[in-house]
């Protein structure tokens, strides 16, 4: 009886003296710790979302709005290519009407295609806008402004060297049998972007008060954001017939 | 939260190494492919045109 006893006692000695407190030490500092440990985690993971983010916003959808975008480019280019034997036809606006060269912002050919919705920005291609105002297309022949988006950063980022076009500088519009080419004579490096009166077939704020033939290009500024819109004018100054070599014009090369 | 994931995948370190790869390319899938382009919209880095809205 006496050793059963003493056996009882050390056993609950040893388990109350030897685990119980540390236990309850653990468990109680334990708590603390672990939620500042799963706090920490999260706030981890959201830095690394947040990071992926940015690369998401500034790399990956750029990837994947030039894909795009050079598909598209293609099919339209092949598109001319098979009407040439048959004559102008209808102009298929949904696969894009042009191409837009701005030789300053070195990004290239950018496919316009109709429309400034993301969905049609998205693909790495510059709207022409249907709303609020309606671009007059330069294929018309009548007087007004050809006002188009783009993109500043990711999706293809077409326009994100906006604020090197100068006052001179060309910019040149590509169809299948014509290129029209602008000159840039006004910039305005911040207005608002419920300022619709830039895109107006005579934009007076960048000093026209005549009728004429004129290219609006707007994106968001500053860089990074849409706080603002940045707007560049041109003006239409001739009109190049599109040879069999597709030579481009003098502004181009 | 991390080590309570990776106490609980099975097999070696190896393995587990590997299980916790393909999970973190699940994730980072998963953002790039619908978490971040529904985000996208909402938040207010990318409108490009003018309008009344």
């Amino acid at each position: 009886m006496n050793v059963a006893a003493t056996t009882d006692d050390t056993e609950h000695d040893e388990h109350t003296g030897a685990l119980a407190p540390p236990g309850a030490r653990r468990r109680g500092t334990g708590r603390i710790a672990m939620a500042v440990s799963a706090f920490g985690e999260l706030l981890i993971t959201a830095g690394l979302v947040l990071g992926l983010f940015v690369v998401y916003s500034l790399w990956w959808t750029n990837v994947v709005a030039d894909h795009k975008a050079d598909q598209q480019g293609d099919k339209v280019r092949d598109h001319w290519a098979a009407q040439q034997d048959t004559g102008p036809g209808a102009l298929d606006t949904r696969e894009g009407i042009g191409f837009l060269h701005v030789p300053t912002m070195k990004n290239g050919e950018v496919l316009v295609e109709k429309g400034t919705s993301s969905k049609v920005l998205n693909d790495g291609v510059a709207g022409y806008y249907t709303d609020p105002a309606k671009a007059t297309l330069p294929m018309s022949g009548k007087n007004g402004n050809f006002t188009l988006a783009a993109h500043r950063d990711g999706h293809g980022a077409k326009f994100h060297n906006i604020d090197k076009v100068r006052k001179g500088d060309p910019i040149v519009f590509e169809t299948k049998d014509k290129w029209y080419v602008y000159k840039v004579y006004a910039v305005l490096p911040e207005t608002s972007k419920y300022n619709v009166k830039v895109l107006s077939s005579i934009p007076e704020e960048s000093g026209k008060k005549k009728a004429g033939k004129y290219i609006t290009l707007t994106t968001c500024t500053p860089v990074f954001t849409s706080r603002y819109r940045y707007v560049v004018w041109g003006e239409l100054e001739r009109v190049e017939q599109v040879d069999s070599e597709r030579t481009p014009p003098k502004e181009l090369g | 939260m991390y080590s309570f994931i990776w106490r609980h995948l099975p097999g070696n370190a190896w393995v587990k190494a590997l299980i916790s790869l393909v999970l973190v390319a699940a994730v980072v899938y998963v953002l790039f492919q619908y978490v971040f382009p529904w985000a996208e919209p909402l938040l207010p880095f990318n409108d490009v045109t003018v309008d009344n809205q």
